[in-house]
């Protein structure tokens, strides 16, 4: 699928029936539905299966066919079981019983008036982990196009008076790095995603046994600034239970006169490498529908 | 007459630490002129550099990042730069 226009799936008639069975059921209801919907999909709509190929052939490299088929059936039912949590979240049907390892270090920071970057990944529902950043009683800057996750703005209230995420687009005057700077200087907390490029400057990391593209500006931006990067990995864990691993806190230095992109790719794999490991835990919970191996 | 010596001194160290803080190669301090466009056509600078120039102007001139509301502007050139410190520090 192209970077720039992802194929959506679901039509608002079949939205309106999971919500509805929601309401009904409980979130095990809606649930159920997804056995036979995800199977549709696994069945019939070849391009689905081949955009989870490139992650599942990378993390499971001696399964036969079928098997990468089964497991692409089972990594969208995962994905549809958090799309249904993200919904029950905004409908308030929920109350998720969320986790997080970390918690101290990352209040410490937060107490301290420290700025950090939160580097998320397409692990886990990192939008509605959102949700519990709120106990830390800071402002969330997300640099990222507000159109490019609605998902996420139909999951927490972005950019209202009222909300403390806030979107700095990176198509603004020098992608937004002069209000990532200011958001840091108050101690604010700017989020930025660590495992796509999404067109930014990048650098080749071993991921999975291959070579991925993953981008730098997040240890650029946390060198320059002397501010920690505080990865944040998430995953489901029970039908209403999340757990959330902000444990991982990297300090990024450059030395001058070294080569930076060379140093920059040394911290980018140490992210990589913790999210590698992450998946060893939570194989079924990586939902990046591209190749980043290309 | 005062501020217009204040003003060159200015472009003269922001030249300077960007040649050096952000490791310009192919160019010279003396080689870069006041009203060369710091982004895009004119010394390339991309927008990570832009991160390396607001530690610049925190670092050496004290400024504040709150201070750099009119990016747009005051992120054109070296003359631009040197104007916006100039107002932030002198005036």
């Amino acid at each position: 699928m192209p970077d720039t226009q992802p194929k959506r799936r679901g039509n608002r008639l079949g939205i309106w029936f999971f919500k509805a069975l929601m309401k009904l059921a409980g979130l095990r209801g809606a649930y159920a539905l997804l056995y036979p919907v995800c199977l549709h999909y696994a069945c019939f709509d070849r391009s689905a299966v081949r955009s989870a190929l490139p992650y599942l052939l990378r993390r499971f490299p001696d399964l036969n066919p079928l098997q990468r088929w089964w497991l692409a059936y089972q990594l969208f039912i995962s994905q549809g079981k958090n799309l249904i949590d993200r919904h029950a979240l905004v409908a308030g049907a929920v109350n998720f019983d969320t986790s997080i390892s970390g918690c101290k270090q990352v209040a410490a920071l937060s107490a301290a008036g420290q700025g950090f970057i939160l580097l998320t990944s397409h692990v886990g529902n990192w939008q509605t982990v959102m949700h519990s950043l709120e106990r830390l009683n800071k402002t969330v800057h997300l640099l990222m196009r507000p159109e490019e996750n609605l998902a996420l703005r139909a999951a927490v209230q972005v950019d209202t008076e009222a909300s403390r995420i806030k979107i700095i687009s990176p198509d603004q005057h020098l992608g937004g790095m002069v209000e990532v700077m200011q958001a840091l200087e108050q101690g604010d907390i700017v989020s930025m995603m660590g495992d796509r490029t999404y067109g930014a400057d990048s650098v080749e990391v071993n991921f999975l046994g291959e070579s991925a593209r993953f981008p730098y500006s997040a240890f650029h931006i946390a060198a320059s600034a002397g501010c920690p990067v505080v990865v944040l990995l998430s995953s489901k864990t029970g039908v209403n239970a999340y757990s959330v691993n902000m444990a991982d806190v990297l300090y990024p230095k450059l030395v001058r006169g070294q080569d930076r992109k060379v140093q920059l790719r040394d911290w980018v794999q140490q992210y990589a490498d913790i999210l590698e490991n992450y998946l060893l835990a939570y194989p079924l919970q990586y939902f990046i529908f591209h190749d980043i191996w290309a | 007459m005062d501020k217009e010596i204040k003003l060159a001194e200015i472009r003269e160290k922001l030249k300077v630490l960007l040649v050096d803080q952000l490791s310009l190669e192919d160019i010279t301090p003396e080689e870069i002129e006041d009203d060369s466009e710091l982004f895009g056509e004119g010394l390339g600078l991309d927008s990570l550099d832009a991160v390396e120039i607001v530690v610049i102007l925190q670092r050496n001139f004290g400024m504040e990042v709150k201070d750099m509301e009119k990016s747009r502007e005051v992120f054109r050139t070296i003359g631009t730069l040197a104007d916006y410190v100039y107002s932030k520090t002198e005036a």
